[in-house]
């Protein structure tokens, strides 16, 4: 304890100077102390399972490798065979219009939904079911499609019941794909209508009022008051949607129930185009293009991530 | 509240009767499932929203046994309730570590673990996959354990982190001029006061392992080794030659949605709340 005392200034420094009272000398030797035995653990599965992978996939993805025989320098190649190869165009343009078209849609209906459920009658409860699907795991849509869209399906029966004799051929291989966005921002728009409602839900609601009083409308409400003070939130959900829209796959390797191993190229996007790469059923496993696709898609969050955080920056609102 | 609620011009009302189209829809689907699970495949093919007139019940045991999915849904419940508590024994500390020291070292960590949560998992597939290879833990459910940790920290400590911040630091220094070290701190103060995050953060990695099917299905193969998901997966694929028995399919979708429904009934504002309060702010 007598060191208690000549310790402080030190920390004091490494705090970058900020006045603190002596009293707290203790508990910050206690942090400094504890920082590494407390931090290392995690850190090094971090390292070992996270980091230390993703150098090793950019590694990779310069070679051409089966995953036995030896691996050979291919330099930029495989990111050239990728350019070239037409499955892996339709994966990335699959990915990008689920992003960008499945996004658009999810954040037009997530705000509209916002917008009408500040202020309907048992919304608490409209908004848990509506958040549920996010919690399931896709395969079950994939599969209920699957089922529920098959020409004899009861999808096509209420349809006949309704009058309408040719209904569309829901799961043929040119209709698949627009199916699957639309299962995606259905399951989706639950999860960041929630996100948005709990940023909406701490505005005063003195301002709603002040609107009210001044005679806004419900769209004038949301767009003066809602839109600007739910800014913040809703740019951190368009990045949350880049990460988690490059990742779906569950959804496209079973939906429609697909009648061979696996669904058919027009439905790709990278993830799946990485699987069937690595992991294919009869050929020989292309370790080091599959790297290379998933080098692409980290690069496509990492630039669309930083492009959203520029385009959406706006000054922070204090309330 | 109600008699403020005059002025809601046609638009919104025809939007709030969609909204409870959805929810309707999204619960109608639910107990379409359900009721399917109890019907025989051809039943369900032919009448689709029959009522089951002879509840087969024996499409449970059908699955459970010969879709193997009893066996694969002891695996799922081994492999996310052993990957979240381990993930959390990992990441709680090192939260709190680095919630509490503002140090150039700290803060250059918390931006390391927070980059983590922009890589899609699809990246790590095939690295992890040929190092599990090297150290014989693939076709292991222990393998896979490690793989669900590893991409569990990023988030988890990134949501700690920020809980840990908001908890008041007099607590801990009550107990530190009571002479309690830094374990002791942790462990008999921090962890009751931040229970309610702790409980948050394996909630939310409980869901995802539940939930995962990518590097399930890479990693593992033996029959009596698979996750839920990979059993499903393989289910559908088998099936595909002699029809589909949609009864068992179903019971099989049942098994693996019920959980997430009891969990969702039971602790539904916390997980919310978990997944939206941690990112929103």
């Amino acid at each position: 304890m007598a060191t208690l005392i000549s310790d402080s200034p030190r920390t004091r420094r490494v705090r970058g100077g900020s006045p603190r009272p002596t009293g707290m000398a203790p508990l910050e030797r206690q942090y400094r102390r504890a920082f590494w035995p407390f931090a290392a653990p995690a850190l090094i599965f971090y390292v070992v399972l996270f980091l230390v992978p993703i150098g090793f996939a950019v590694y990779t993805s310069f070679y051409k490798w089966d995953g036995m025989s030896p691996m050979h320098d291919r330099g930029f190649g495989n990111y050239r065979i990728l350019w070239e190869d037409p499955a892996f165009r339709t994966s990335l343009g699959n990915t990008l219009k689920i992003l960008i078209v499945g996004g658009a849609l999810t954040f037009a209906i997530a705000l509209g939904l916002t917008l009408v459920l500040r202020e309907m009658n048992r919304r608490l409860f409209a908004r848990s079911v509506l958040f549920f699907p996010c919690l399931v795991n896709s395969l079950v849509f994939g599969i209920a499609a699957g089922f529920l869209f098959s020409p004899d399906g009861p999808v096509n029966q209420v349809l006949k019941f309704l009058g309408w004799s040719t209904p569309p051929l829901w799961l043929s291989t040119e209709n698949l794909f627009p199916m699957i966005v639309g299962t995606l921002v259905w399951t989706a728009t639950g999860y960041y209508t929630a996100i948005i409602m709990a940023a909406v839900d701490q505005i005063p609601t003195y301002l709603y009022e002040a609107a009210e009083l001044d005679g806004a409308n419900a769209w004038q409400r949301f767009r003066h008051v809602t839109l600007p003070m739910a800014w913040d939130v809703i740019s951190v959900c368009a990045v949350l949607w880049t990460v988690s829209s490059v990742k779906v796959f569950e959804l496209i390797l079973t939906y429609g129930g697909t009648n061979s191993s696996q669904p058919p190229v027009q439905t790709w996007n990278t993830a799946m185009y990485i699987y069937a790469e690595a992991f294919p059923q009869a050929s020989a496993p292309q370790l080091g293009l599959a790297t290379a696709a998933a080098i692409v898609s980290l690069l496509l969050v990492a630039v669309i991530t930083v492009l959203l955080r520029r385009v959406m920056r706006r000054d922070r609102i204090e309330y | 509240m109600q008699t403020r609620r005059k002025r809601t011009g046609p638009a919104t009302k025809v939007a709030t009767w969609l909204i409870w189209l959805f929810v309707a829809a999204d619960l109608v689907l639910i107990l379409w499932v359900f009721i399917s699970s109890l019907r025989s495949g051809t039943d369900v093919m032919n009448h689709p929203f029959g009522l089951p007139t002879h509840p087969k019940a024996g499409n449970y045991g059908q699955a459970l046994n010969a879709g193997g999915f009893g066996r694969a849904a002891l695996n799922s419940v081994f492999a996310a309730v052993a990957s979240s508590a381990l993930a959390l024994v990992l990441a709680a500390p090192c939260a709190y570590a680095l919630a509490r020291r503002r140090s150039r070292t700290s803060s250059a960590l918390t931006m390391t673990f927070a980059m983590g949560l922009g890589v899609p998992g699809q990246v790590l597939v095939v690295p992890l996959f040929v190092g599990l290879a090297k150290v014989d833990l693939t076709d292991s459910l222990w393998g896979l354990i490690l793989v669900y940790v590893g991409l569990a920290m990023p988030f988890t400590v990134y949501l700690l982190t920020g809980f840990f911040a908001g908890v008041p630091q007099v607590l801990e220094e009550a107990a530190v001029l009571d002479g309690a070290g830094p374990l002791r701190t942790f462990v008999r103060v921090i962890v009751p006061v931040a229970r309610g995050g702790l409980i948050t953060a394996f909630l939310l990695q409980l869901i995802s392992g539940w939930n995962e099917t990518l590097f399930a299905l890479v990693l593992l193969h033996s029959q009596n080794k698979v996750t839920l998901p990979v059993a499903l997966v393989n289910f559908v694929a088998a099936e595909q030659l002699d029809g589909q028995n949609w009864g068992v399919l179903f019971a099989g979708v049942c098994i693996i949605l019920a959980p997430m429904l009891a969990l969702f009934s039971w602790l539904g504002t916390r997980i919310i709340q978990g997944m939206t309060v941690g990112i929103g702010k």
